[in-house]
């Protein structure tokens, strides 16, 4: 009974690590290199989802257009900043540029925001169904509602729409698609505010989760999305799902068994250890990256 | 000015070195030596992290962990068991090194951006194990009264004495570093930064390479940390949280990662702006994000860099112009 509720509590945790891993995998597949900058993304979208729902409309889906919203034009900054004025020079300066953004928006969020971490208020209130000794609250079942709708969405946008098949396209091969006729540069802006908004809609989940925003949860929540996207094959959007997923059961149960103090350090292991056994991971194709 | 450098430096070298010995007295002022330390200290860590990621090309960006690492284990053998300082400094390297080792073994058969997260990772999980492992480490509380270093009887205590000491270690870690990078060795690494693939073909075994330099690197934070737990007398985890490491990427990248001189120049001007300025106090790490991002726009290689890894962007530079001329237009 225990085991299933701590995996219960994981299958909601790691739909929302599964949601900042598929934005991950959508910049690693699209820009080509993984983007540090995403942990303050994912922090931007969190304040943005704190602020409106605390001062402007308590309204929980609001809050999550906020933090959609937000992120998508951090998007849009970060790829102007950082990934189109070095589309053509060696990979290590955009990166580079993504570090120095990283630290120029943490540190100016400390100052902005405050050390201190908000409290977010509890959307749905304290509710949950109990089946028997299992509770399932309505935020968690919430989370994972709003993860599966995003998934699904990104789905049909990747499969049913000219805008995805072209954004998988220039993931596929840059050249071949302006070869085709395809806009590389919108096509590569579009998909990063995508991968960016969704990292901003996991902020502003990791929030309610947890009650509290912080300027500086971006380092573990981006460290988490890398964790997530390389379990499961770093580049692939199904595999950053599964393997954020799992990386939340796995993590739960984790701290069932030691403490809470140790949640980072067990996700840091298990990378570690995907690292040693199986780098291509679950559905990672070999020699990627 | 680069020829007049080159063409002087031996006399260069030594009117730097005697003015670095008088400095203390000509400066003649407690907080400005403190400064000096600090300087000196910065200036071993940034040329650490530039062995490894100006000359191997590998990606380390959470090099406070290893200097967390090394502080903590002089930390910890010389509160409890009273352990010299002068075999803490070695000891305190190769606990570092020997970390690094785990975080290089997976990662370096892999591209380098997997050792870049990996490493990002380690430098916060050292310190949340530090905060977690109160039995060892006394968690938040610190470790305080770490005592002061002996030399033939003879306590070292003031920040001059301390200053000394760093100055020495800095000169004979870039004394070993310059070396080791004009041997064999240091050739492999360069070899393996320019075109791992085209090393591999070469015969140069990348992975032992690539781990060796890891271990210098590290071993060097290392003994830098174990200099920081000896000057400060008191650790607590506060002190290397993530954003010392990007103070140290942004000294070696804004000084010009691929040089001995690079990171030398970066650490001084990063360290000492923020002193000047110290009523900004609070924007240190925005100016460093800033000036990292400034970097890569004027000048990628940083302030003295130039040599092999400007040679590579330069050209690099030449046929994106060349490529715009000719295709641009229909290819965007």
């Amino acid at each position: 009974m225990f085991l299933l509720q701590q995996i219960i509590n994981g299958i909601a945790q790691g739909s929302i690590y599964a949601l900042m891993a598929m934005g991950t995998a959508m910049i690693i597949g699209i820009v080509g290199l993984v983007s540090f900058v995403q942990g303050e993304v994912i922090m931007i979208g969190a304040f943005a989802g704190y602020f409106v729902y605390c001062f402007i409309w308590s309204n929980f889906l609001f809050a999550l257009f906020a933090g959609f919203a937000a992120s998508w034009v951090m998007g849009i900054v970060i790829e102007k900043m950082c990934y189109k004025p070095f589309r053509r020079s060696p990979r290590e300066i955009a990166l580079i540029c993504t570090i120095g953004l990283s630290i120029l928006l943490k540190s100016l969020a400390q100052i902005v925001f405050g050390t201190q971490q908000k409290l977010m208020p509890d959307v749905l209130g304290a509710k949950y169904f109990a089946f028997g000794t299992i509770r399932i609250s309505y935020i968690q079942i919430l989370i994972i509602g709003i993860v599966i709708l995003f998934s699904w969405g990104l789905q049909l946008l990747f499969y049913r729409t000219k805008v995805g098949i072209s954004i998988r396209a220039v993931s596929m091969d840059k050249d071949a698609a302006a070869l085709l006729g395809i806009n590389v540069n919108r096509t590569i802006l579009l998909g990063n505010s995508i991968a960016c908004a969704f990292g901003g809609v996991a902020g502003v989940l990791l929030g309610i989760y947890y009650n509290s925003v912080h300027p500086i949860m971006g380092a573990t929540a981006s460290m988490k999305a890398f964790t997530a996207a390389v379990f499961g094959g770093l580049g692939s959007i199904p595999g950053a799902a599964i393997g954020g997923l799992l990386l939340g059961v796995l993590e739960n149960l984790g701290v069932a068994f030691l403490s809470s103090g140790y949640r980072d350090i067990i996700s840091f292991g298990i990378l570690i250890l995907v690292l040693i056994i199986k780098p291509s991971g679950i559905m990672g194709r070999k020699g990627e990256l | 000015m680069r020829k007049f450098i080159t063409e002087n430096k031996k006399v260069l070298l030594i009117a730097l070195m005697v003015l670095l010995i008088v400095l203390p007295k000509l400066l003649n002022n407690d907080y400005y030596i403190r400064v000096a330390v600090s300087v000196l200290l910065y200036v071993v860590l940034a040329s650490s992290l530039n062995v490894i990621n100006g000359y191997s090309g590998q990606f380390n960006i959470g090099h406070a962990g290893f200097y967390c690492v090394g502080a903590y284990t002089a930390g910890i053998l010389a509160t409890r068991f009273g352990i010299s300082f002068w075999l803490l400094l070695p000891l305190s390297g190769i606990m570092a090194s020997l970390f690094s080792c785990l975080l290089g073994v997976p990662t370096a058969r892999l591209k380098g951006i997997y050792l870049a997260i990996t490493t990002l990772g380690f430098s916060e999980i050292i310190r949340l194990t530090i905060l977690n492992w109160t039995s060892l480490t006394r968690g938040p509380m610190g470790i305080p009264g770490i005592p002061f270093p002996t030399l033939f009887g003879f306590r070292l205590t003031t920040n001059t004495h301390f200053y000394y000491i760093i100055l020495a270690i800095a000169v004979i870690m870039l004394f070993a570093t310059n070396r080791v990078l004009n041997s064999r060795i240091g050739r492999a690494w360069i070899a393996i930064r320019e075109d791992e693939t085209a090393a591999r073909s070469m015969g140069v075994a990348t992975f032992k390479y690539k781990l060796l330099n890891l271990i210098y690197g590290t071993f060097w934070a290392g003994v830098a940390g174990a200099f920081y737990a000896f000057f400060a007398s008191y650790i607590s985890a506060d002190s290397f949280i993530l954003d010392e490491g990007f103070s140290m990427l942004a000294m070696v990248l804004v000084g010009g990662q691929g040089t001995l001189a690079g990171p030398v120049i970066g650490a001084t001007f990063l360290t000492v702006l923020p002193e000047i300025f110290r009523s900004m106090a609070q924007f240190r790490l925005v100016i460093f994000g800033a000036a990292i991002l400034l970097t890569m726009y004027i000048r990628p290689q940083g302030i003295v860099g130039s040599g092999m890894l400007s040679k590579k962007y330069s050209e690099q530079k030449k046929s994106d112009k060349k490529q715009d001329k000719t295709g641009a237009k229909e290819a965007v």
